[in-house]
This record gives structure tokens, sequence and C-alpha cells, in this order.
């Protein structure tokens, strides 16, 4: 391999493949997303909740969901659940095990984020006569959603490299692609390109949650 | 609010029920032959060139690929590759995810347990490899060394088995990979003192990064046979197997197939 041109051709000759493995990185960074964020909001809810029964339900929840490694937690749903006769193919294995983690993060960012919100909120949407639901949806959670921006940034970012963690269940997402092409071409130059990879959709994320900041940083 | 709590836990419920429910139905594989199934799949570690990997097209090729292909046209059954990450290919054969482990595939006693294996179809042995230029020229040369393998491989379980010389290793037992690629590049990095890996994955790494670079020791760890895994008592379909395994023999695919990819015919 002789330089940068051994270097481009290479990495044109991966590209099919990296667009494959790239396919199913977001296939499940998406569908977590748009499954575990509501999730985490309900969550939150219960942890909020005055129902005692409720708190104590989502704390356990959220301790085994926190306290316990996410490659387990896939483990255990894909090959532990069809011993109790629940039987889930790959991708969806691995999006309820993503969906039931991840939602315990954001329940905790979205529980800190409605925490923060001053009780004179309260009294002041009560003294207006809206209803404990109007206060909740139309005042304290848009507040809220915009205070937690920052750290649901932290977690989306982080989510994108967590994909990885699907190989033990042999989907071949963009590192596995990676792995793969280095065993076959006993070279590490398919790994840089994936990490390049990366970064780039790291930086487009990263990018976007930047913009809905500033969207959302009116009110000061 | 706490009514619109309730309704929200209700909803959270019911939404994680029907998460949980569908995609449910798996096939059930326990009681049947796999010999009756039209649909065969083949387990594989879709990184272990040569026998099984995807190509720079992303095609799933390989020496045992092939064999499958083969097994598969004879016996008129439809054969698709499933890969699985090779720390869980008992409990993938298990639970019915796969037909097949097939992948170079080491017979051993405690593999026997879990799984029925067809007869030997490759002889193989776990050599161990050093630099070029490394003084270990012996196996007794690699006490207190540092000593590299592939985690979960047959080499580790080779190597186990002469506890003495194991245990003697730097470190009291061999450094484990992920993969035999990551072994041999520690080795290069000279952080590792050998690396003992399955000759007929060895070769093909060596030819690759370079012949010169490398030494195999003449003594070696044993040798060991590569078979097919099938679900336990599964007797039907491994005498079905054997008995194709045989008549492919006899008519020459098999010896094609091997010369394709090892220039020479090496199967049993």
């Amino acid at each position: 391999m002789n330089g940068i041109i051994g270097f481009l051709e290479y990495f044109k000759m991966l590209m099919p493949q990296v667009m494959d493995g790239l396919l199913v990185t977001l296939q499940i960074f998406g569908l977590t997303l748009i499954l575990s964020i509501p999730l985490g909001v309900i969550i939150a809810l219960g942890r909020l909740s005055k129902l005692k029964v409720l708190n104590v339900i989502t704390g356990a929840y959220i301790l085994i969901m926190r306290g316990t490694p996410l490659l387990l937690q896939i483990v255990f749903i894909f090959f532990g659940l069809p011993l109790i006769g629940v039987t889930l193919d790959r991708l969806p294995a691995a999006l309820f095990a993503f969906t039931l983690n991840y939602g315990a993060y954001f329940a905790e960012i979205f529980r800190a984020g409605i925490r923060s919100i001053d009780i004179g909120q309260y009294e002041g949407a009560g003294v207006l006569g809206l209803s404990p639901r109007d206060t909740f949806f139309r005042i304290i959670f848009p507040q809220a959603l915009k205070r937690v921006l920052p750290p649901v940034g932290n977690e989306v970012v982080t989510l994108i490299k967590d994909t990885a963690l699907v190989y033990i269940l042999g989907l071949d997402e963009l590192l596995k692609i990676g792995k793969i092409a280095t065993n076959r071409d006993a070279t590490l130059l398919p790994l840089v390109i994936i990490a390049i990879v990366y970064l780039a959709l790291t930086y487009v994320l990263s990018e976007i949650m930047t913009r809905f900041e500033k969207k959302y940083d009116y009110y000061k | 609010m706490k009514t619109l709590i309730k309704k929200a836990l209700t909803l959270a419920l019911a939404s994680l029920l029907a998460l949980g429910l569908t995609a449910c139905g798996g096939q059930d594989t326990s009681s049947k032959s796999t010999l009756d199934k039209d649909t065969w799949i083949v387990g594989l570690d879709d990184s272990f060139a040569p026998m099984g990997f995807k190509d720079e097209n992303g095609e799933i090729v390989g020496f045992d690929v092939d064999l499958a292909k083969a097994l598969g046209e004879k016996l008129e059954k439809e054969i698709t590759f499933q890969p699985i990450n090779w720390d869980m290919k008992e409990s993938e054969l298990k639970s019915g995810n796969i037909d097949f482990i097939w992948n170079g595939y080491t017979i051993t006693d405690e593999r026997k347990e879990q799984v029925s294996f067809s007869k030997p179809y490759l002889n193989n042995k776990q050599v161990i490899v050093t630099l070029a230029d490394s003084a270990i020229k012996t196996k007794a040369d690699l006490k207190g060394k540092k000593v590299g393998a592939q985690s979960e491989s047959s080499a580790v379980s080779a190597m186990e088995k002469e506890t003495d010389l194991y245990q003697s290793f730097d470190g009291g037992k061999a450094i484990t990979f992920e993969d035999n690629n990551q072994a041999l590049m520690d080795l290069e990095a000279g952080r590792l003192d050998a690396v003992v890996a399955d000759e007929i994955l060895l070769r093909y790494y060596i030819t690759l990064k370079g012949a010169e670079k490398y030494a195999v020791l003449d003594e070696n760890f044993g040798d060991e046979e590569y078979g097919v895994g099938m679900r336990k008592d599964d007797q039907k379909m491994v005498d079905a197997f054997n008995k194709a395994y045989d008549e492919m023999k006899a008519d020459g695919t098999l010896k094609e197939i091997s010369e394709k990819w090892f220039n020479e015919d090496i199967t049993n």
C-alpha cells in the first residue's frame, strides 16, 4: 500500500460495506432515541409521583438498568428471554435492550430538569386557573426540556458509540465491519476509516444539538 | 396530576408489553430434527478468515462456506448464513437461532457435552509462532514468556491440558484476544513472545503479513480435528450429514473446494 493513493483506493473498496454497517448503526441509534426518550419522560414522572409504589418501581427499574452493563442486558434479552418463551429477533432484541437502558438514563435527566423548575411557576399557573395537566405540559415541561438539552446531547453522542455493543448478537454494525476487514486484510486501516465515520457522525449530531440549544435559548 | 401520571403509566406499561411481545413466536426447533427443515441456518463468525468471512464485496465466503453450500445443494436444502459472536456459538445453537456451528469448529470433549459433532473433516494442529529472530526454539523455552491466543479458542484448551507448562507462562496463563489477528499484531509489536493458534488460520495470516517475519516451531500443542456442530442428540441429522460428506469426498467435491482455498486437498 503506497501512501495516500493506496489509502483512498482501500477506502473506496471498503465504502459499500461501511455503508451497510452504517445503516445498522443508524437504525439502532434512531429507533432507540425515538423509543427511549418518551419512555424516559414516563419513568421520570413515576419517580416524581406522590404515589409511593410508583417511586419504588421506577427507582428499582433505574437501579437495575443503570447498575448492570448494557452488554449483559442485551445477552439476557436475546438469550435469556427465550427460556421463558419470549423469542425476539436480533434487531428487536437489541432495540429492546437499548430502549430500556437509555430510558433509565433519560428518566434521570428529565427528572432533574423538571425538578429544577421553580415552585413559583406551579403557584403562578394555579393562580391563573390552569389545570394540573396544562400546568405540566404547557408551563413546566417545555422549560424543563430546554434545560436538559445539554445532558441529552451527551447521551445522544454516547448512544451512537454504544451501538457497537450489538456485535454480541452477530449484527454487522460499523465497528464489526471494521473488525471483519481488519481480520481479512491483516491491516489496521479499516479501523482508521471507521473512526473517521464515527467522528463525522458525532460532529453532525453535536451540531444539531447546538442548533437546538440556540433555537430554544429564549427568555434569558 | 395523579390521574395524568396513572394514565401515562398505563400507557407506558402497555407499550412495553407490546414491544416485548411483538416479534415473538420464533420457530420451535427443540424437538424436531434439523433434517426435516427446508432451510438450514449456518452460524459462523464472519471475521474468521479463511474458513468463513466477508470478502471485499461484503459477501460471506470461505472454505467452510463453500462446503456448506455444496452440502445444501446435495441434500436439496436452502442454506443461509447467520453471523454470530464466537463466544455465544453454543447458546445460539441451543436456542435454535442457528442449525449448525460450521466455522473451523474444533472437536473437544467439553464441546461434545453441549453439541453433537459430525465426523472430523479437517486435521489441524495448534502451532506455536514467534517472530523470526526469537530465541524461543522449543516448547520448554516458553517458560516465563508471554504467550497469546484467541479467547474461547481451542488453542487455550490445548495449552491448559499441559498444566505445568501453561502455569509457567508469564502471568500464569495465556493472554487472550478477541481474534488471532490481534494476537499476531501484539506479537509484532514485541509485547508477546509467542502466539498459539490453529495452523490453518495461522498460515493464512502469515502469508498475508509476510512469511519471512515469523517462525513456526517444530513442536506444537497437539493435533486436533475440525467438525461441524449440530444440536445435541439430533442423531438423524448427524447420520445424514456424515453420509452426504462421504459421498462428496468420493465424487471429488471436497477436493475441488480444498484446492480452491488451500491449494491442496487437506480434507479427511
